[in-house]
């Protein structure tokens, strides 16, 4: 995946999100992004997402810009997850429902969206809070059912905004070993957008924004990018 | 989890919000169902009478204001059975009466002897012996109504007149009505040797192309008038037409009302849930899955108000059936075909209610939408 001089403008010019941000980040990374309040890292995980066009610039996966793909709500649907700091889950929904939402959009009966939704369920610790609605789960919980439902469609690309912003710092830290957990087991491409510098201890590599630019790149394991 | 799931929880997530709306859209249909139900009700029992008559064709004067024709003379009778197919005219006279306390009766006037009263079944007592008496018979629920039995004495205008019997007919508009003979009754309304309908009888095998000469070598022999077949004569009753008429607008209104009361409940809906639907764009559901989303919302909310308010409607008619004023003049029609047309309108408001709101929830930018808080 890779950012070509990605501009984002807003509110007619007046507040500038993005400005020319470039780099690359190689199928199979842990990359972290860190960088100060309103230095554009949502913006940026929004134009990764496809969620928000680049005002300028281009965003590539596997060489292909997004600009160019058809299908984007299909391309979100099967190759990405997303995960926010405030988890987002459907109130009404309980967490086996929740992780089932994002698979009507693959062909599969209502009874593999059921057992796959609580496979996942299990494989982030919650097998037996299955039949609960988000209200009755504590934070951590709320936002492991929020990763088993970015997992749900078998993503190549996983997307976290502060997925750690919301908790206290035992529960990050429990956040934290999953993420890495899931991220050795499945080997998809995982970027987590941070304050937390912990998060950017466990990446492999950590992009610095200052100002809707990338200023610094440090690949904690030089030479040695992860393989998948 | 089926989609149907959640579309029937985020109904839920309101329950007062969605019962209201249901409530709406259930008394829109009660209003068409109730309508509708008597209107047909009302033809079929004219049909059903006409059919057990054993009348081929009713020729009368064309009226357009008044629900009753206007009597002529009888005199055109002869030459009514000179005519070709024709095989028996039976003259009658018809009229709406108040009857001492009661709310106004149809009372007919049946030349005796002739073919209407074979189809009538006789429930107690006797038939008039011949126009000279003074009697009168009365259907089942002319006798209930206005509590008379055989042996007592009704009023008819001025005159006095005995029961003498008390008949059954298959058809509610006879069944609710007093019939005199012809003689009596047109003496005592002051329209001596006048009528207000013929009812013909044809030869057996009159094809479908005869009647048609028929009807107009009728209309051409007798300018003003008109012959209509059984079925087309409660359809030509100018109250009927004005009653099916009023109807008509009466259920257009309830339905819009109805409709308006959808669109408001789910826009309102889609607009708080403006975050969540950012949140399934994020993770990959098309517009076109948000649409459905919100449209099978109204729908199921507007279906579930047809239900009720179809089995509203219902009640409603058998309360009007029996309630003093209404009572053996209407007669509902509780049909499947009914309840189908109720089920098909209620699920067209649900569209028209739903295809704003998604619209709107669908053209959504999913990055903006996942900022609004
Ligand atoms: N839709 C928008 N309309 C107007 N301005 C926006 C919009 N989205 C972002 N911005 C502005 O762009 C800048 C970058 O925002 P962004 O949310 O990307 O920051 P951030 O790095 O994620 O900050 P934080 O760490 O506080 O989440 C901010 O100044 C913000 O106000
Ligand atoms: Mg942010």
């Amino acid at each position: 995946m890779e950012a070509r001089g990605l501009e984002r403008r807003f509110d007619g010019g007046r507040v500038q999100a993005l400005r020319g941000a470039d780099f690359v980040v190689r199928e199979g990374e842990f990359v972290a992004v860190m960088g100060p309040s309103g230095s554009g890292k949502s913006t940026l995980l929004q134009l990764l997402g496809a969620l928000d066009r680049p005002s300028g610039g281009e965003v590539l996966f596997r060489g292909e810009p997004l600009g160019a793909v058809h299908d984007l709500a299909g391309f979100r649907a099967r190759t990405l997850g997303f995960i926010f700091q405030s988890f987002h889950l459907l109130p009404t929904l309980t967490a086996a429902e929740n992780v089932q939402v994002p698979m009507f959009e693959m062909p599969w009966p209502p009874r593999e969206r059921r057992a796959r939704a609580e496979a996942l369920l299990a494989a982030v610790g919650l097998g037996e809070r299955l039949d609960h609605r988000p209200a009755t789960l504590s934070g951590g919980e709320r936002q492991r059912v929020a990763i088993a439902r970015s997992l749900a469609n078998g993503p190549q690309l996983l997307l976290a905004d502060e997925p750690t912003g919301n908790l206290d710092s035992e529960s990050a830290g429990k956040i934290l070993d999953l993420l890495e957990r899931i991220h050795a087991e499945r080997g998809m491409t995982l970027v987590v957008v941070t304050h937390d510098p912990r998060v950017a201890g466990r990446a492999r590599r950590t992009l610095r924004m200052l100002d809707g630019r990338v200023v610094s790149d440090e690949d904690q394991r030089e030479g040695a990018p992860c393989s998948s | 989890m089926l989609f149907l799931t959640v579309v029937l929880k985020n109904l839920l997530r309101r329950p007062a919000r969605s019962l209201l709306t249901l409530a709406g859209i259930a008394i829109g249909v009660a209003a068409v169902v109730a309508l509708t139900s008597v209107a047909w009700g009302f033809e079929g029992s004219w049909e059903r009478a006409y059919a057990a008559r054993g009348t081929d064709l009713i020729v009368t004067k064309v009226t357009s204001q008044s629900p009753m024709p206007a009597p002529f003379s009888e005199s055109k009778r002869a030459e009514l059975l000179r005519m070709p197919h024709v095989r028996q005219v039976n003259g009658l006279l018809s009229d709406l009466v108040s009857i001492e306390e009661s709310p106004t009766v149809l009372v007919f006037g049946w030349e005796p002897g002739g073919f209407l009263w074979e189809h009538l079944h006789l429930v107690q007592g006797r038939w008039p012996a011949d126009e000279k008496e003074k009697t009168a018979v009365l259907g089942v629920v002319a006798a209930d109504i206005l509590k008379k039995g055989v042996g007592s004495t009704v009023v008819v205008e001025t005159g006095e007149y005995t029961v003498c019997g008390i008949f059954d007919s298959g058809a509610l508009v006879e069944n609710g009505a007093v019939i005199l003979t012809l003689p009596q009754l047109q003496q005592v309304t002051e329209n001596e040797g006048k009528v207000n309908f013929f009812n013909l009888r044809l030869d057996p095998g009159t094809t479908p192309a005869e009647l048609e000469d028929l009807r107009a070598a009728i209309r051409a022999r007798f300018p003003g008038f008109s012959a209509f077949t059984a079925g087309e004569v409660a359809q030509n009753n100018s109250a009927i037409r004005v009653a099916k008429a009023m109807s008509w607008a009466t259920s257009l209104l309830a339905l819009l009302v109805g409709a308006v009361g959808v669109m408001n409940t789910v826009l309102m809906s889609v607009f708080e849930r403006t975050h969540e639907i950012g949140v399934l764009l994020a993770i990959g559901w098309r517009r076109s899955r948000i649409v459905r989303l919100i449209l099978y919302e109204s729908m199921v909310l507007s279906l579930s108000g047809g239900i009720a308010g179809s089995a509203l409607g219902f009640a409603a008619v058998k309360l009007l059936q029996w309630s003093p004023i209404l009572r053996g003049k209407i007669e509902g029609e509780v049909s499947p075909g009914l309840f189908a047309v109720a089920l098909s309108v209620a699920l067209g408001l649900g569209m028209l209610g739903g295809l704003y709101p998604a619209y709107r929830g669908s053209r959504l930018p999913p990055g903006e939408a996942l900022r609004y808080e």
